[in-house]
């Protein structure tokens, strides 16, 4: 039973086509990779499918209702939320206080305060962050920004979770902690995710399936294996030789 | 009757032109909205004003003193509370709104301190204002004066912006200001060339004004509404587009008016600028998004 | 209601009641000064609730007190008083509805210039309507005395500060300083930003309505060009920056030291009040974005460590 289908989305920014008649769904509990090069579409889409954006052609589809050219605030109260490629904090806001306003607004929709902040502080102990709460956002580095965007999405307690290159610029310590950490609320939550990534050893140890973009089309879809192997996927990542399972 | 209302028409846009072409390169560089424009025309006005009232000299010599004034003054603001503003990280945060802030504080200290040298009263003298006949308009040699020299000033800006390595630079700096770094542009240099110019205009424009209008301390605000209301329906940055929009602001003022009455002048002035803002803060030419 | 909120409101309780004494006290000239602050703080407490929290700077809000007072004195004679006030908070938050949507729309700065722009407008359609009746000027007859306007002004400032307290620490504020951090971001983790802009900006019009229909009680005059006076807005603004517009006690000091400086200078040199105001407002925008109580608060975060 697919949780998310995408179908014949179509983009372009004036005369510029961003995204052409892509089509996928995702299954509820699953975790997808999209995978492309840079300008391939991959945030446009994730934009479109969080309402920051309209689609000039097609239609999305959640939990069997259209949510095509609904506004964002209202897509998140179905239960979708997203994390911004380039992080965006509220920044003179505290990283407790920013966590906390997910769980305020979003689908769950606290209204009090207190039981706000309670949840806020579960999931900050789920993402390590537990001894920055009472810190300023714009005070937290990069790794810890980056999961306070994503601490931020799981308090709207949603249930899909697309993360956009959230393992961009971590070093590999990080990395793995982190891939840990969405294994862990993959299962504790039961959240459905997407993710948009580069970092390789990511997309073949998490996900199940993989979607490869390129210029705005759909070229590849499958198991990390088999898409790996892919030539298309191959000869549009040019020199990329097929990446091998870290032990 | 109608060319009477033309030649106005034509005397106040090529003004109002003038005046939005140099809140246009302030604000085309820094992004700055620079709500203090219209008091640097006032302080022209009052060169002018004074170098007749008092020394008895030609207004358009008046501009000598005008120009180099406001440019000081330029040169001071920009050293003095830019410099000192961007280097609070706190400031640049919410650098646009911020800085909107400096600007407005400034045009009310320069408001009160002019009216609390010279008085709030409204102030004009005569200056070549015999009547000569143009077709069937009778129009005073002032405004012609006015006309011709707005008038130059804005097709030499034209040609400037065009054909001048250093108008294409800066034209370059507005549309694209980190591209324009990268492409060895003296950034930081043509910010304040840009910014003073913009002010020396202003005060040249301040010289024009007093010949044909009173003065007086208040008097600069309508013209910074005029001036935001021309560079956002000529488009941001597009001199061309610019000295449209003064013309077809003009236009509809002086025609506006005519069709109902001088008290509506301000309703007018205003409207425009609400619904330029709210449909299409972008102008008519430009493209960029004002919208959240 | 948490307990830091419900002491905050018990101490602003209590000043007040306390201040009602204030006219037995002091003689006509104190009162007056008090009715001075009070309108001030009423004026400043509602500004931040859309200004403050949101980031959204409103520079015209004099255009509310201006339609406040406007059918205060349309209504004069016909209606009573304690129906006159509540119609003109009422009146000014229709304004505010109808302007603030499509205002509300544009990014900050335009925003701000908007809003001046909006002042203006309505401030020449009132001289227009007003001369096509041909009124220049309305005189209020029987007009409430300083004692009973200072009793209606302070009740004004006691409940926009405690409006500005609730605010601050409700969900809806948490909302609002959200938009002013990174309105995207906002929208994305279902925050109904339009909807959440349009409520402050109609909150924050309300009182500001009334106090417009306790000014022209005050002067008994009615004159648009008098009262919808954009320095009005200037000050506003100044005093609420100067304080610090982020939490409700940061405008009280502005208002203090403002109206303090202008018991001293207005009668004689208004320009140089003025010019006062307009330093203090570059000064604190440059150095003090926080204000005095921010400056204050950091400091004291700084000791705690």
């Amino acid at each position: 039973m697919s949780l998310l289908r995408v179908e014949g989305i179509g983009k372009s920014f004036s005369g510029v086509v961003a995204l052409n008649d892509i089509s996928f769904s995702v299954g509820e509990g699953e975790i997808v990779g999209i995978m492309g090069a840079n300008g391939a579409g991959k945030t446009t889409l994730f934009s479109i499918i969080a309402g920051n954006l309209r689609p000039n052609r097609g239609a999305i589809t959640f939990d069997d209702r259209r949510i095509d050219g609904l506004r964002p605030d209202r897509i998140s109260r179905r239960g979708i939320a997203r994390t911004f490629q380039i992080v965006r904090p509220f920044g003179n806001l505290t990283v407790l206080e920013n966590v906390a306003l997910g769980a305020l607004y979003g689908r769950r929709r606290e209204r009090s305060a207190a039981a706000a902040q309670a949840r806020a502080r579960e999931i900050l102990a789920l993402l390590g962050l537990a001894d920055r709460a009472d810190l300023l956002a714009r005070h937290l580095t990069l790794a810890g920004r980056k999961r306070l965007e994503i601490a931020r999405s799981l308090a709207t307690e949603p249930r899909l979770l697309l993360l956009d290159e959230v393992l961009a610029g971590l070093t590999p310590t990080e990395v793995a902690s982190a891939m840990e950490i969405i294994r862990d609320f993959h299962k504790s939550h039961q959240v459905t995710i997407v993710m948009i990534e580069h970092v390789t050893r990511a997309l073949m140890n998490l996900c199940q399936r993989i979607v490869v973009l390129h210029h705005g089309q759909k070229i590849a879809e499958g198991a990390p294996s088999a898409v790996a192997a892919d030539p298309k996927t191959l000869s549009a990542y040019l020199g990329v030789t097929a990446p091998k399972a870290v032990p | 009757m109608s060319s009477q209302l033309l030649i106005a028409a034509l005397v106040s846009g090529s003004v109002y032109a003038l005046i939005a072409l140099g809140l246009n390169l302030v604000y085309g560089t820094m992004r700055l909205l620079n709500v203090a424009h219209g008091e640097f025309v006032m302080i022209g006005a009052y060169c002018a004003y004074w170098g007749f009232e008092l020394l008895g000299i030609n207004p358009l010599v008046s501009i000598l003193i005008a120009v180099p004034l406001t440019t000081l003054m330029a040169i001071g603001f920009y050293f003095g509370i830019f410099r000192t503003a961007m280097r609070s990280a706190e400031f640049m945060e919410r650098i646009e709104a911020n800085s909107l802030l400096v600007f407005f504080g400034t045009s009310v200290i320069l408001q009160n301190a002019v009216a609390l040298l010279f008085t709030p009263n409204q102030r004009d003298y005569r200056y070549a204002d015999q009547i000569v006949h143009i077709l069937d308009a009778r129009v005073p040699v002032n405004k012609l004066i006015v006309l011709g020299i707005a008038g130059a000033v804005c097709i030499g800006a034209v040609a400037f912006f065009r054909l001048s390595t250093l108008g294409i630079a800066i034209k370059a700096l507005i549309q694209q200001r980190e591209a324009a770094a990268l492409v060895g542009i003296p950034v930081a240099r043509i910010d304040l060339l840009c910014f003073c110019l913009g002010f020396a205009i202003a005060g040249l424009a301040g010289v024009l004004v007093s010949m044909t209008e009173e003065i007086s301390p208040y008097m600069g605000f309508p013209f910074t509404v005029t001036a935001f209301v021309v560079v956002i329906l000529g488009g941001l940055g597009n001199v061309f587009g610019s000295l449209f929009g003064g013309l077809l602001l003009g236009v509809l003022e002086t025609f506006g008016v005519a069709l109902t009455a001088p008290s509506y002048r301000s309703i007018m002035i205003y409207g425009v600028f609400i619904a330029v803002l709210l449909l299409r803060p972008q102008g008519l030419f430009g493209a960029g998004r004002a919208r959240t | 209601m948490i307990p830091i909120l419900r002491r905050q409101i018990g101490i602003a309780t209590l000043v007040a009641l306390l201040a009602i004494g204030l006219p037995w006290v002091g003689n006509e000239y104190y009162t007056g000064f008090a009715f001075t602050l009070v309108t001030w703080i009423a004026l400043t407490e509602s500004w931040i609730v859309i200004s403050g929290m949101t980031g959204y700077v409103s520079l015209g809000h004099v255009v509310f007190i201006g339609i406040g007072a406007y059918v205060a004195a349309l209504t004069w004679m016909v209606l009573p008083i304690w129906a006159i006030v509540p119609l003109t908070g009422l009146a000014a938050a229709a304004l505010a509805a109808v302007v603030g949507y499509p205002c509300l729309r544009v990014r900050g700065p335009y925003f701000v210039i908007l809003t001046f722009g909006v002042s203006e407008l309505v401030k020449f359609i009132v001289i227009n309507i007003e001369a096509g009746l041909s009124m220049s000027g309305r005189v209020l007859f029987a007009a409430p005395d300083i004692d009973d306007l200072f009793f209606i002004g302070l009740g004004l400032a006691w409940l926009s500060f405690v409006g500005a307290l609730i605010v601050s620490h409700s969900r809806f504020g948490a909302g609002l300083r959200a938009i002013r951090e990174n309105e995207e971001a906002a929208e994305t983790i279902g925050i109904s930003v339009g909807l959440l802009k349009l409520a402050a900006f109609v909150l924050s019009a309300i009182v500001p309505g009334m106090v417009g229909a306790l000014l022209i009680m005050r002067s008994t005059y009615f004159e648009p060009m008098q009262i919808f006076n954009p320095q009005t807005s200037v000050l506003i603004v100044t005093m609420a920056v100067i304080g610090g517009s982020d939490r409700p006690v940061g405008p009280l000091l502005g208002v203090v030291l403002l109206v303090a400086l202008q018991e001293v200078l207005w009668a004689s040199l208004p320009q140089l009040y003025m010019i006062i105001v307009g330093v203090l407002l570059v000064g604190v925008v440059i150095g003090m974005p926080g204000g005095v109580y921010g400056r204050i608060q950091r400091l004291m975060a700084a000791n705690a460590r």
